[in-house]
């Protein structure tokens, strides 16, 4: 079973950092019967066996944990993993550079220093595994989803739109407009830590040259970054 | 090696266990078998762990060959099943010998059927499972010419057992709760969807299944607003931006942006995974508790499937052709205690 704890209905950084502090103190002191927690862009979904623990007390449970704080206000986590990913833009690896440089009214190249220019945070992880939703770009970002869908961008691929960034870990479908690829894998099933990338991680794109995307090495780069 | 070589495979076969829960959280949704108890029954045929690997089929099967002697079982959906071409019952446990030919055939019942081995299929293992999760690129996809590993250290000759067939196939009517997202639908909405007969679309998979609507107005929501994706939780029915409703199942997407108006009680999601496509089907919206004791009961038939089991004993005229073979002691004189003497 599920309860869903709401903070809001739509994407908005202090929605998402109520629910993403929200869901770690609820992992503090999580309670015996609590399957897993989902933090997501404006909610917690809590999956619980309800043989172990009844729906009532839950609820009671997370009924005081809401009552502890205004969790709108939260701030965001200070131990959260803060990465800087190569990024080629443009290109074979971003083919639709020029197409938001046209909707945007600027340059190719000012586009690349202003989206690598922005702080981002995961604001979740979902629709495919690892595949993480950042947040969020200026206004001047606010573009519309393709309306055509490319049957499938590879892994790595960043892709733009309403204000978002979207870098999926395995190859997906998508309506969004790729302005490049990172050579940085954030679901390595094989790897000791299989997902890297965390709720609330902050996270900046460094615009790279083909021949770094070619060199990139995974393990050397998580021992620099410290992971 | 001791394996099963597949010679041919209907492409949506997949390997399955319990899944891999506990990454949602990163995109990951569960997997597993999409008909626990079917997936129970051949652990029970077998006394095999809750979580061996076994193959799963969605509609069609395959021919397979047994490289060494290997102990198997069959569960779920009723599918033709020949073995060298004769002619062989469904949810039991049967012996195979070296160079034995295995032939599934399509289900006369239901959807999801499974062919299990004795200690599970040693297929790779990754993220502590077992299961092919199509979207993720997760596990062994079944192919032909591929050999799927069994352990060599179990017994291959033992009594048959049998399961009676359970009784779910037949069910047209699934219990639902209210989803999170209901109050974005009117309430007329609401109960026409509650009043409604659904027929089950073609297109279905892991993911979802797609139910169809005919002379009826869509289910749509109420509201203008285009709301952020959240989690979503297993047997959530979706209504797609069309107003069509999708069922979702043990491979969704972690996460969506369509409102779920209800959500199908995990005791009746397996058997509506299990209704051909084509059938009609209705819901009925259950209170919370009566999920919980409606969940109590299911659990309760699962872990006490063995206490079903019962010998196979077959008239020793119809198989003498087969005691030639060695095949088992038991089978002949359906003695439990002692049936490798003859061996």
């Amino acid at each position: 079973m599920g309860l869903l704890v709401v903070f809001g209905q739509i994407y908005d950084p202090a929605i998402n950092a109520a629910a993403l502090a929200f869901d770690r103190a609820l992992r503090a002191d999580l309670p015996d019967g609590v399957i897993e927690t989902v933090p997501t862009f404006r909610s917690v979904l809590v999956r619980f066996d309800p043989l172990e623990i009844s729906c009532p007390r839950l609820e009671g449970h997370l009924q005081e944990l809401l009552a502890r704080q205004d969790w709108l206000q939260a701030e965001p986590d200070d131990a959260a993993q803060h990465w800087v990913l190569p990024c080629v833009y443009g290109g074979a690896r971003g083919p639709d550079l020029g197409k938001v440089a046209d909707l945007m009214g600027r340059r190719e190249d000012q586009v690349v220093a202003a989206h690598a220019a922005v702080e981002l945070r995961v604001a979740m992880l979902g629709f495919s595994p690892g595949l993480a939703y950042l947040g969020q770009l200026p206004e001047a970002w606010n573009l519309a989803r393709r309306s055509t869908l490319t049957p499938e961008v590879p892994a790595g691929s960043v892709l733009v739109a309403v204000r978002q960034t979207v870098l999926p870990a395995t190859p997906i479908p998508t309506g969004w407009h790729a302005i490049g690829q990172t050579p940085f894998r954030a679901f390595v099933p094989a790897h000791r830590r299989p997902f890297l990338l965390a709720p609330g991680d902050r996270l900046r794109f460094e615009p790279v040259a083909e021949p770094c995307y070619a060199a990139f090495d995974q393990a050397d780069f998580l021992r620099k970054s410290g992971g | 090696m001791s394996g099963l070589e597949i010679l041919s495979i209907a492409a949506n076969a997949t390997i399955q266990d319990a899944g891999r829960p506990g990454f949602l959280r990163y995109g990951l949704s569960a997997g597993g078998a999409v008909d626990p108890y079917a997936l129970a029954e051949g652990q029970a045929l077998l006394g095999n762990a809750p979580d061996d690997a076994a193959l799963e089929f969605a509609g069609a099967g395959g021919r397979f060959l047994a490289r060494s002697d290997v102990w198997l079982a069959t569960s779920g959906a009723e599918m033709t099943l020949t073995v060298n071409g004769d002619a062989r019952p469904w949810r039991q446990s049967f012996g195979l010998r070296a160079g034995d030919e295995l032939r599934l055939g399509p289900p006369q019942t239901g959807v999801y059927a499974y062919l299990h081995v004795a200690g599970g299929f040693q297929t790779e293992q990754v993220l502590g499972s077992r299961s092919t999760h199509l979207r993720a690129g997760l596990g062994t996809v079944p192919r032909p010419g591929i050999v799927l590993p069994f352990r060599a250290d179990l017994p291959h000759s033992q009594q048959p057992l049998k399961l009676p067939r359970p009784g779910s196939f037949s069910r047209r009517c699934f219990r639902v709760l209210p989803a999170p997202q209901a109050d974005l639908f009117s309430a007329e909405t609401r109960q026409r969807f509650l009043a409604q007969e659904f027929r089950i679309g073609q297109m279905r998979d892991r993911m979802g299944m797609r139910l169809e609507v005919e002379g009826s107005a869509a289910f749509q929501a109420e509201t203008g607003l285009s709301i952020a994706s959240d989690a979503t939780n297993l047997g959530d029915v979706q209504i797609t931006g069309d107003g069509t409703p999708v069922v979702l199942l043990v491979e969704r997407g972690s996460a969506g942006g369509y409102p779920r108006l209800v959500t199908v009680i995990s005791a009746d999601l397996a058997a509506l995974a299990q209704v051909p496509s084509g059938e009609l089907i209705r819901f009925q919206e259950i209170s919370r508790d009566d999920a919980v004791v409606e969940l109590r009961k299911y659990r309760r038939e699962i872990n006490t499937l063995k206490d079903l089991v019962q010998p196979v004993f077959r008239d020793p005229h119809q198989i003498s052709g087969l005691s030639g073979m060695n095949l088992i002691g038991g089978v002949i004189r359906g003695d439990e205690e002692d049936n490798h003497d003859d061996d």
